[in-house]
């Protein structure tokens, strides 16, 4: 058994890696990563993941699910990491996956895989609690730098983590940006993976935080008529029912983190896409709690004042 | 971890708990103490409350079955919290929108062929002080209904909460928190309404907490706590405080605090760094 697939059979099992392992592990990552497009090509069939949040166990019930890599072709799009209690796990088994089969797993970036929103919601604190330094955490960003920032099925499906932009009509305009850094506060990569869809729009809409676009149905029929494409996958948003979609099937939410932070009793889901690209929507509930490692535990009776 | 009750300290209060699925609680001197927990609502009854509380937007997370209730039996006196009310305080108190720090950025962006700009408050700052109401139980056709017959009288006054005699250990009966809403502010901060409370041989006591974090912009922080002591045949006397704090991330920073958000996580930790902007007291008389 080679190191790779001894590491990947020791992630499943929750075990972190050493970090001397993690350091190379991301080294092969970037040499496979920096040759992938801004709209990375995916051929199906393929089944679309959405936000996972360091949910290591409910991930693994997304696996029982839809089956494992590399028996069935992955595309995720995106927040590997964050509020959940093992983002360190959930991603370098991701990563690993993606070193191990590069052509059976696709990995695109959310807004949480960023240096400034790790370090406000988990991954940082993580990744300095497991192993005493923030190497890991460094190493891992360093990584999100090199993500994509969609992926396209078959060039009938535009997959992305957040939504449209403003700046962005055509594929062609995504792929000249250049993706290899921090997480802008602003411009078309930040769009991508912060906007979010909207009902009470049209057009445009921006957000009452003066930062962050929404976008209406009518922005939706023009890019998807633009690039000739059926429809927009997107994740980024919690759906008690795992997935939604909005302005009439021309862009569906899917939502992978089963009951979220632990308490939300949302299902998620995934969606499967056969070779004629014909879909099904699979739902699966957060593993229960026996599975697990470390109890989820309510918080223990205190003297509040 | 559920709480492991001692029988004996059950016993010498003259209280029974009882737990069934989401439900649980405790009967001790004449009160009904229960909290209930359950799922976010979902994308149907999202939509219904959307439309009562004439608004598109609602917190990412609402526990709408949520919910704390302290019921004096005799009296028919109900104390209780939930979201819906929560949220209908917001609807009233309408606060303008909290800029983030990108906006300034923002302002230079060129704009898109015909913008709206979502002016509604998405911090879904609320002036809740927790729902009330004289309920009575009554028999029609041979079936338990209740009907709310009158509103709780709160009134102004100076006693003050016991915070001394509640910081001493004396064995909690029963405890629980609920959260009634959350949202994550689409990663720019968390805005988290929850009530928590424990029940003591000698008294009940919660707190209404109204949490909320703009990164890089404000922190606000409303708490409402009430106390009940549980003194024999007297009437008994609800207490209730509310505090209101509130400050910005530049005043903190000019007081010597940090300026970034990870360390502003734990309300209770910081409450004591931030000014008071607004405190009332209030007492109710329970007569039976």
């Amino acid at each position: 058994m080679s190191d790779l697939d001894r590491q990947i059979e020791q992630l499943k099992r929750c075990e972190p890696l050493k970090e001397s392992e993690v350091k190379s592990l991301c080294l092969k990552a970037i040499e496979i990563l920096v040759e992938e497009s801004n709209v990375q090509r995916v051929d199906a069939p393929v089944t679309i993941c959405g936000d996972i949040h360091g949910q290591f166990y409910d991930m693994k019930e997304l696996f029982k699910v839809g089956g494992d890599c590399p028996k069935t072709n992955y595309l995720f799009l995106g927040d590997f990491v964050d509020r959940g209690f093992y983002s360190v796990e959930t991603f370098l088994l991701l990563l690993a996956l993606k070193v191990r089969y590069p052509d059976r797993i696709t990995l695109i970036r959310g807004n949480h895989e960023s240096r400034q929103i790790t370090q406000v919601y988990g991954f940082y604190d993580e990744c300095l609690r497991k192993y005493g330094s923030v190497n890991v955490w460094r190493y891992c960003t360093d990584i999100f730098d090199y993500l994509s920032l969609s992926a396209l099925i078959e060039n009938k499906i535009f997959s992305v983590h957040g939504g449209l932009s403003p700046a962005i009509s055509t594929l062609d305009q995504i792929r000249t940006i250049d993706r290899k850094q921090e997480v802008p506060h602003d411009g078309a990569m930040c769009d991508l993976l912060w906007s979010d869809p909207e009902d009470i729009v049209d057009g445009w809409g921006l957000s009452p935080r003066g930062a962050g676009f929404l976008f209406g149905g009518s922005v939706v029929t023009g890019f998807n008529h633009t690039n000739n494409i059926d429809y927009i996958c997107r994740a980024h948003q919690l759906v008690m029912e795992g997935y939604k979609w909005m302005f009439n099937n021309q862009i569906v939410t899917v939502w992978s983190a089963p009951n979220y932070c632990y308490r939300c009793g949302n299902v998620a889901a995934i969606l499967e896409l056969d070779g004629n690209l014909n879909k099904q929507f699979r739902v699966f509930d957060a593993a229960p709690q026996e599975s697990r490692g470390a109890p989820a535990k309510k918080p223990a009776p205190d003297y509040f004042l | 971890m559920e709480l492991e009750v001692d029988e004996n300290d059950l016993n010498a209060a003259g209280a029974e708990v009882f737990a069934n699925g989401g439900r649980k609680g405790i009967r001790i001197h004449g009160w009904l103490i229960e909290s209930r927990t359950n799922s976010i609502l979902n994308s149907s009854t999202v939509q219904e409350w959307e439309k009562k509380l004439e608004t598109s937007h609602l917190p990412e997370m609402v526990f709408g079955e949520n919910t704390l209730i302290l019921k004096h039996l005799n009296s028919g006196t109900k104390i209780h919290f939930k979201a819906f009310d929560a949220l209908c305080g917001w609807k009233q108190e309408a606060l303008p929108p909290v800029e983030v720090p990108a906006a300034a950025k923002w302002k230079f962006r060129s704009k898109p062929f015909e913008e709206v700009i979502l002016d509604y408050d998405y911090t879904f700052t609320t002036p809740y002080c927790g729902s009330g109401a004289i309920e009575i139980e009554k028999e029609l056709n041979g079936t338990k209904i209740s009907e709310e017959t009158g509103n709780l009288h709160w009134e102004d006054c100076k006693e003050e909460i016991d915070l001394v005699a509640l910081a001493s250990k004396e064995p909690i009966l029963f405890y629980d928190e609920v959260v009634l809403y959350e949202d994550e502010l689409a990663d720019n901060g968390v805005s988290l309404l929850t009530v928590k409370v424990r029940v003591m041989p000698s008294s009940w006591f919660l707190l209404l907490q109204f949490w909320l974090r703009v990164d890089g912009v404000l922190i606000r922080l409303r708490e409402t706590r009430m106390h009940c002591i549980f003194a024999g045949s007297t009437n008994p006397v609800v207490l209730r405080e509310s505090c209101w704090r509130e400050a910005t991330f530049q005043a903190l920073a000019a007081n010597g605090h940090p300026f970034d958000s990870a360390a502003y996580n734990d309300p209770s930790i910081i409450s004591q760094k931030l000014p008071v902007v607004k405190r009332t007291t209030q007492k109710l008389v329970i007569s039976s």
